[in-house]
């Protein structure tokens, strides 16, 4: 242990309190052991109690965004049930290792040879990969929930944008403007002088506007007054303020030098990369979660088939039954998965998992890295960006010598395997690969007429911004008011 | 946190075992120095710490509770990442919390120790010898028999409720916890970063 840091303060008391029951709910059950014993009756029927038989709230499934809400239900009070069919942590989120990515994708039950890969369990592959942006809110919620005590985090070595045949390093300050082959000399002049201006950029001081007010001018009038050229524009979009598409220009400026300044202070926090990523994998990340709700009461069934939600006369989830057992509870909380009927597709994903014996050619041997390419640097007429993460035994994630790499992008033709050519072909040889496309869904309602709580599928981008912003929804739709990371900590007061 | 660091060894240890065998109660026990007659499946546990000295070294010890997630199995990998040692308990009056030690023993290896599972420091407690002479399901000796099978694992018999050898038990994980988080330094340990709220800023605004 020595040398490895845990993440936080190592105060054991040190929990948020969320001080609020949501509405209509006054405080937690009391305790129910006596019901749970004489068996449980729902409606008409009578059924074996599901663990305590009784809760206010039942979470189906583990991945991040519903063992968030696990955490954040358990801590506000409520006696929380958490259910997964897997037997593992993470649902569709989860990391896998080699012998169980075999599985899932090429349907058979091997043991990957051990010359060729190394050992399976050095493995642990994200399903849905994603970095965490050092000053986003992800590390805002690990913060607010106090988890990150749970997790050990190291810096992404680098972050890449693809332009005209190769990736190159993002430039992000005036002084790596200035050393970036992305850009001619008369370029980098021009992009250093916008960095700057974004820099010095204040809201409340007019005399560091150079007379443009963000709040109404456009992007595109921005990067026309710098003169920006447009390889240099888009790596600004699409690498340092993470836009998907270019829809953002014909906006007011302001939500984009935001999103610079953020990708810059994210730079700032650590040093070397705005990206962190926690040792074994994002797997990790939900059980983190998992844990607060289970210091907090709790409780998780993992491998745990539930056949149906219940629902009562007015059509509300009032609990949940696997085979003769059921489960009281006042709300269900889940993922797509669990929802069939109760969700629309919206748009699809395709992710390529590939096994590598080295890092990707000019990514300067970086252990771990990301990979951005801009649709428009496809020659096609696609409109999303393709995105290449590389990561490796640095974070714990592959064997010694061996790199995993994950190519990901929104699907937008019959093809989806072709889409991610571009990102493949950056990989150099590689060892296996496995491919997914998955659904993304949506919930088809808020909720709130059902009681039924639904998470959205995780999207294409890299990082974890889209994902607490459901998490905040979730919470905004049970409890009627919004989650405020910034709420100040019990510890500190 | 840098200097402390320098100084003092940082442990984790987590303590594993079926529900009710008496995991948190011999925590409290060995930390708190107390104990409470009324069972409560636990809540509220995360990890308790102690400072200890050993042999001329100072070390914190993390004990990790397992927060209720043992009573379905649902412990999950990143409960053992990290751990320096073991402590395995069942109860001396039950046979079958005696016949899971091979599960969770299993189960932790697979996760904690990637590196020569065989020599991995574990611990084996029987708790509960207090209520012992109404009913010992587990004989002192099929325990020891198994401790030895599993490579001479150590072996105590303990009550948290009259304090009967659980320093010398936990004294013990201690001290090999620390042997080989000595030999581990020689090993590359990735440089990881700290996440805390000095760092915080720009709250969600969502």
């Amino acid at each position: 242990m020595d040398g490895l840091m845990r993440m936080g303060d190592m105060e054991a008391d040190a929990v948020p309190e969320v001080a609020l029951a949501p509405q209509g709910m006054e405080g937690a059950l009391g305790d129910s052991l006596e019901e749970a014993f004489a068996g449980v009756t729902i409606g008409s029927d009578r059924y074996e109690p599901l663990a305590d038989g009784e809760y206010d709230a039942v979470v189906l499934g583990t991945g991040l965004t519903e063992c968030i809400m696990s955490g954040l239900l358990s801590v506000s009070g409520l006696k929380v049930l958490n259910v997964d069919r897997n037997q593992y942590y993470g649902g569709l989120s989860a990391s896998l290792n080699l012998k169980q990515l075999f599985e899932k994708f090429k349907g058979v039950q091997v043991d990957p040879p051990e010359s060729v890969f190394g050992k399976s369990r050095d493995y642990n592959v994200d399903l849905v990969p994603k970095f965490i942006m050092a000053s986003g809110n992800m590390v805002n919620m690990l913060i607010y929930c106090d988890v990150a005590k749970y997790l050990d985090f190291k810096l992404v070595d680098g972050s890449f944008v693809f332009s005209g045949s190769r990736p190159h390093k993002v430039p992000v300050t005036p002084s790596e403007a200035m050393t970036s082959g992305l850009m001619g000399l008369l370029e980098k002049n021009r992009c250093r002088q916008f960095f700057s201006w974004v820099h010095f950029y204040d809201l409340e001081d007019e005399s560091t506007w150079q007379k443009r007010d963000i709040r109404k001018v456009t992007m595109g009038e921005i990067y026309k007054y710098f003169g920006l050229q447009k390889d240099t524009i888009e790596f600004i979009g699409h690498s340092l303020a993470l836009w998907r598409d270019e829809s953002y220009i014909e906006q007011p400026a302001l939500e984009t030098v935001q999103k610079i300044k953020h990708y810059a202070d994210s730079l700032a926090r650590y040093g070397k990369s705005p990206y962190l990523y926690p040792l074994y994998g994002l797997g990790e990340l939900p059980q983190s979660f998992a844990r607060l709700s289970a210091v907090h009461g709790g409780t998780f069934m993992l491998g745990a088939a539930i056949d149906s939600v219940l629902y009562d006369s007015e059509g509300k989830a009032c609990g949940v039954r696997a085979g003769n057992q059921a489960a009281k509870c006042k709300f269900v909380v889940g993922d797509h998965s669990y929802f069939p009927d109760k969700v629309q597709k919206k748009g699809k994903v395709v992710r390529c998992y590939c096994v590598l014996s080295s890092p990707p050619a000019n990514t300067r041997d970086s252990n771990s890295c990301q990979i951005i390419i801009p649709a428009r640097q496809t020659k096609t007429n696609r409109k999303s960006d393709i995105y290449v993460l590389v990561l490796s035994s640095a974070h714990k994630v592959a064997p010694e010598g061996k790199y995993i790499a994950l190519v990901s992008t929104t699907v937008e033709t019959d093809d989806p395997a072709s889409e991610l050519k571009p990102g493949l072909d950056l990989l150099g040889p590689i060892i296996d690969s496995f491919l997914a496309v998955d659904d993304m869904y949506e919930p088809a309602s808020s909720g709130q007429a059902d009681q039924c709580f639904i998470t959205r599928s995780y999207d294409a981008t890299t990082h974890f911004e889209t994902a607490v912003d459901d998490v905040c929804d979730v919470y905004q739709r049970i409890f009627g008011k919004a989650l405020d990371l910034s709420a100040p900590k019990p510890g500190s007061r | 946190m840098p200097n402390m660091r320098s100084k003092t060894k940082l442990l984790k240890i987590v303590i594993l075992g079926d529900s009710g065998v008496g995991k948190t109660s011999l925590m409290e026990r060995y930390v708190n120095q107390r104990f409470s007659q009324q069972y409560k499946a636990t809540i509220g546990a995360d990890f308790l710490s102690k400072d200890i000295e050993l042999e001329d070294r100072m070390a914190n010890l993390q004990i990790w509770d397992t927060a209720g997630q043992e009573r379905y199995q649902s412990l999950g990998s990143a409960f053992y990442r990290g751990s320096d040692a073991c402590v395995l308990v069942y109860d001396v009056t039950d046979l079958r919390s005696f016949e899971s030690l091979e599960t969770w023993r299993e189960e932790f290896l697979a996760y904690a120790a990637n590196r020569d599972p065989e020599t991995f420091p574990l611990v084996v407690l029987g708790n509960k010898i207090d209520i012992v002479d109404r009913a010992k399901a587990v004989p002192t000796k099929r325990a020891q028999q198994w401790c030895a099978a599993k490579g001479g694992v150590p072996h105590f018999e303990t009550s948290a409720a009259e304090d009967i050898n659980v320093e010398a038990a936990f004294q013990l994980v201690a001290t090999l916890a620390l042997k080989r988080g000595e030999q581990e330094e020689e090993f590359f340990l990735p440089e990881t970063v700290e996440i805390n709220q000095n760092t915080a800023q720009e709250p969600c605004n969502c």
